[in-house]
């Protein structure tokens, strides 16, 4: 019994120790002088071990992105790739926000 | 992303190590055959940066553009642990062993997936680009650097997506 409580408080403890963040990438692009609509879009895909055969997850951001800001300009953009870390497991996550500014015609 | 390429790394290595010890009546083809099917049916993509600039769409409509070029890397330490722990005699095992290590140490340092012999693969990618918008206003660019790995060779490549507006 004392085996087993030990087994699972070790399960339980690696796994909760072990999700941490890398950050893998970041970019910003030229801040607007408004910046009153901020509009933030994220997309992520689960791996086992890392083994996937695309990175289409990343036009799924962008297309969010984009329909947040329809018929406007999307500036200071803040792009960050980053892959949380379980057991065995990876959750890669592009996450990307800026400001919509809506030109008057 | 290291940490996924570290885990993926072990993961074949252990499989190597595996095959490794199946008896010496089962011949060295067969391992080799066995071992060349995994490594090719594992191609795994990586995603190393992404990047992605201003977006207009005040402009007028947009027409989705692409430029993707790649280049074949290769991971010489990786191939040569590989073949050592195919070997069958101790002294092979060991000698490639040691020319593992000494190839990762020569190739040591902090690198964006596997080495290529060719440092100008991605120079063209800006007249490329162009070549698919008439009109030269191009916005929404997604740098995209990326690569898929078959065992120790791999296709490093750069991916630009873009808006042309028309």
């Amino acid at each position: 019994m004392k085996k087993l409580f030990v087994t699972l408080t070790s399960i339980i403890a690696i796994s909760l120790l072990s999700g941490c963040v890398s950050l893998d990438s970041v970019s910003l692009t030229q801040l607007p002088e408004y910046r009153d609509h901020l509009v933030t879009a994220s997309a992520s895909d689960i791996l086992f071990l890392g083994f996937t055969t695309q990175n289409d997850f990343v036009d799924e951001a962008v297309e969010s992105l984009k329909s947040k800001c329809r018929g406007g300009k999307l500036t200071g953009i803040l792009t960050k790739h980053q892959t949380t870390s379980y057991v065995l497991v990876f959750k890669r996550e592009v996450i990307a926000s800026g400001y919509c500014n809506t030109v008057e015609a | 992303m290291m940490k996924v390429s570290k885990a993926r790394s072990l993961f074949f290595k252990s499989i190597a190590v595996k095959f490794s010890e199946i008896q010496v009546r089962e011949s060295l083809m067969l391992r080799v055959l066995v071992m060349s099917l995994i490594l090719l049916g594992s191609g795994c993509a990586r995603l190393d940066h992404v990047q992605i600039s201003d977006i207009d769409q005040s402009q007028g409509s947009l027409k989705p553009i692409s430029v993707k070029i790649s280049n074949t890397g290769f991971n010489a330490a990786e191939t040569v642990a590989i073949a050592g722990a195919l070997a069958q005699s101790d002294s092979t095992k060991e000698s490639l062993g040691d020319l593992a290590t000494l190839l990762a140490l020569v190739n040591m340092g902090p690198t964006t997936g596997n080495p290529v012999y060719n440092d100008r693969y991605a120079e063209n990618i800006l007249m490329q680009l162009h070549q698919q918008c008439a009109s030269g206003k191009i916005t929404a660019i997604r740098n995209v650097r990326e690569g898929l790995s078959y065992g120790p060779v791999s296709g490093e490549v750069v991916r630009i997506d873009a808006d042309c507006i028309l």
